[in-house]
């Protein structure tokens, strides 16, 4: 057969559109893909979950997988592991086109935008009845929405002060809170970064917070130990212009004035606060215990940690992920798989490998102890005691995403542009209102 | 032809003669065109008329939308963060546009003449096009971090005052256009180099003969010479400014106080932080808007001085 130049180039056009295509998503591909979900009951069937993670969470979720499908004949998990950077535009993506994986993995301040808006499935029908009681009254908060469990607490973290022990030492700073109850009031801790900017050179620093991006969100520990609030009860009425919010932004704002915390350390900048410590640019810096294993490796110089500082009362960031199922999932299969991902054995292995913190009562009281820096593993637990269900629950607010953005512009502007406490608190007022109307 | 012509069946008008082939032609350009056209029409034109569609709406992104309208447009409009990066937007291109061909057209001559090892020197100039945008504002912290960074402490190694290139807003809008510089010159340099050499030696000779100095060679005989590319990068350089996102995002976050923050980091933050997909929308086609009647501008600017030229 012979072929003329012409009709070989619309042969090739014709055989390889329909692979492009497929390639491209828009021809169905002729093996199975991952969201599949089975519609058997729980025990059998297939999950797909979508998740971030370190090389040990993600080793952490692939041995509770296995140890689920061993016990489940019939059942599986499929892990789909990407990166952070890239979790969220995908499954908002995935979301808009129903492609949507049956589990992932959702930090706490973002779970309220999923369930506030209908995304994911109401798991109170298909979890054990008594299930509630198996989790810290704040954790289990910061899964609720509408008074409905949207989502399991799978761990939490929280910020504690990670500190250079040589840096301290010179500024003659000896004695660090070893008990959540001595932790310093907002006032000794200023006395021990006056102590260490007398002490350092002037391109070093007493301190860096880590409220840089979405970590702005945990400026909110500075309200919570005033003993403020952002949102009222209700979870729809601004709180924060109060005395309380007053106080935590003069407070924070003091750090930028007293030369404690470098100018490139605001909640814009693109320089997190984890790199000003290790750089040793800083003495103490805030950072959640996910940190310790890559600080334990690389770190050569002497480092301890201690309690955030407590003003009125103790107070820290809810950190950490929920796991959610969304409305396309097998309920009974996907309420099968978070119980057993939440029970005692399976979160003690996966947080204490991961750094992380529990969510379970049990585990909570007994403790674990970290793979890495065990001696911390107490610091980080009773920072955790101090954040109340309250404050957890005003984090997982449906309309927090827009409220994220309210809290960088107007601590932007007060520690850049030296807008003042009265005024920020003000305008973030406005911003909230604003946000929980739309 | 006039083989053709002869070996052709006789027809009865010559209009009937022409047309046959010219359908032909069209038919194969057509076809030739057809793939790129369905691409352009599925990824390019598909989205473009979604993003316009969802500018008048009020969504998130899940569910359906709620239709507002020109509501999004009048937000922004009343927005002053809006005016602000649309200005930095502007400032970003009107220094990076003139500064990267200015640069890239100089050391394109340099380059194209007799120069000791000028083949390592293009490929060095070049290298940076071939690192993602990413890691060209990765290794711009580097360089810019303002406690730890190479060039603060050059700088105090010289006895001069630390430039706040992170938490200062003039200092960190310039080193984000370093960076892009950096990055874009190589870029423009190649294109210059490629025109620089369709250039025939002998029209500088025949300057030099009529003797033209070096600037007069390179303001009459050069510039005007390059104008082609010059126009490609032009138009370029401008789209590639309009959209700068990579760099940005990567080395200031916008900051300090929205002092680097452009159209898309703006758009971007809408988007997919706040969510508001619908006001995200209205600044995209802003976007487009802009970059459309610059080019279209451009466009018959250009195609007049190649006619009076």
């Amino acid at each position: 057969m012979h072929l003329n130049r012409r009709q070989f180039l619309g042969a090739a056009g014709a055989v390889s559109l329909p692979a492009a295509l497929a390639g491209c998503g828009f021809a169905p591909s002729s093996t199975p893909g991952p969201a599949g979900s089975a519609s058997s009951g729980s025990g059998s069937g297939s999950l797909s979950f979508t998740t971030w993670g370190t090389d040990s969470e993600l080793a952490g979720f692939r041995d509770v997988i296995s140890r689920f499908e061993a016990e489940n004949a019939g059942a599986t998990v499929q892990l789909n592991a990407v990166p952070y950077e890239q979790m969220f535009t995908n499954i908002d993506a995935q979301l808009q086109s129903g492609e949507a994986p049956d589990l992932f993995r959702v930090p706490y301040y973002t779970f309220g935008s999923y369930a506030g808006q209908g995304q994911l499935l109401d798991l109170g029908p298909h979890l054990p009845a008594d299930f509630a009681d198996r989790f810290t009254p704040t954790a289990w908060a910061a899964v609720q929405n509408e008074d409905a469990p949207f989502g399991v607490p799978h761990h939490t973290d929280t910020s504690v002060i990670l500190y250079n022990t040589a840096l301290l030492e010179a500024a003659g700073v000896t004695d660090v809170p070893t008990a959540v109850e001595d932790a310093w009031t907002w006032e000794q801790l200023g006395e021990v970064a006056t102590a260490l900017r007398a002490s350092l050179p002037a391109d070093q620093y007493p301190l860096a917070y880590n409220w840089q991006g979405n970590g702005v969100t945990r400026w909110l520990s500075w309200l919570f130990q005033a003993d403020g609030r952002f949102l009222a009860e209700d979870l729809v009425a601004p709180a924060i212009d109060s005395e309380a919010g007053r106080a935590a932004v003069e407070f924070t704002q003091s750090f930028f004035a007293q030369d404690w915390i470098p100018a490139n350390g605001s909640v814009q900048s693109a320089t997190y606060a984890s790199d000003l410590w290790y750089a040793q640019t800083v003495a103490m810096t805030w950072a959640g215990a996910f940190l310790l294993p890559d600080a334990d490796a690389t770190l050569e110089f002497e480092w301890g940690a201690t309690y955030s500082p407590r003003d009125v009362r103790g107070g820290g960031d809810f950190g950490g992920n929920a796991v959610v199922a969304t409305s396309g999932a097998d309920p009974e299969l996907a309420a099968a798989f978070l119980d057993f991902l939440t029970q005692e054995e399976p979160m003690r292995d996966f947080c204490e490998v991961s750094s992380l913190l529990p969510t379970r009562a049990d585990l909570s009281e007994s403790g674990v102890e970290f793979v890495a820096r065990p001696e911390l593993s107490e610091v980080f637990l009773g920072q955790a005691s101090q954040v109340l269900p309250e404050d957890a629950g005003q984090v997982a607010s449906p309309n927090m995403a827009a409220i994220i953005t309210v809290l960088q512009d107007q601590l932007e502007a007060a520690f850049v542009g030296g807008q003042s406490a009265e005024e920020t608190v003000a305008n973030m007022a406005d911003g909230i209102a604003a946000a929980t109307a739309a | 032809m006039s083989t053709a012509a002869a070996v052709a069946p006789p027809v009865p008008t010559g209009r009937a003669r022409r047309a046959r082939p010219v359908r032909g032609e069209s038919a194969a350009a057509y076809g030739f065109l057809a793939p790129n056209l369905l691409l352009l029409g599925l990824f390019v034109l598909l989205p473009v008329l979604g993003a316009a569609v969802l500018s008048l709406q009020r969504t998130n992104g899940f569910g359906a939308g709620e239709w507002v309208g020109l509501d999004n447009y009048s937000r922004l409009a009343s927005d002053p963060l809006f005016w602000r990066v649309l200005l930095n937007t502007a400032l970003f291109t009107l220094l990076v546009t003139p500064l990267s061909m200015l640069l890239g057209l100089a050391v394109a001559v340099l380059l194209n003449s007799v120069l000791p090892a000028r083949g390592l020197f293009r490929s060095v100039l070049i290298v940076p096009m071939a690192v993602s945008g990413v890691a060209t504002a990765l290794i711009g912290v580097l360089v810019f971090d303002e406690n730890s960074g190479v060039l603060d402490k050059v700088i105090r190694a010289a006895g001069l005052p630390d430039v706040p290139w992170q938490s200062g807003g003039a200092a960190a809008f310039a080193s984000v256009v370093l960076v892009t510089l950096w990055w874009r010159v190589g870029f423009n340099m190649l294109i210059d180099l490629a025109g620089l050499q369709g250039i025939s030696p002998e029209l500088y000779e025949a300057a030099r003969l009529d003797g033209a100095g070096g600037w007069q060679r390179f303001r009459h005989v050069t510039v005007p010479l390059v104008g082609p590319s010059s126009f490609f990068l032009l138009i370029m350089n401008v789209i590639y400014s309009f959209q700068v996102f990579d760099i940005i995002f990567v080395m200031t976050g916008g900051g300090p106080q929205d002092a680097t923050s452009v159209l898309v980091t703006y758009a971007y933050e809408n988007g997919f932080v706040t969510r508001d997909q619908g006001y995200a929308a209205a600044i995209g086609m802003v976007l487009l808007l802009l970059t459309l009647a610059f080019t279209l501008v451009q466009w018959r600017t250009s195609r007049s001085r190649d006619l009076a030229g």
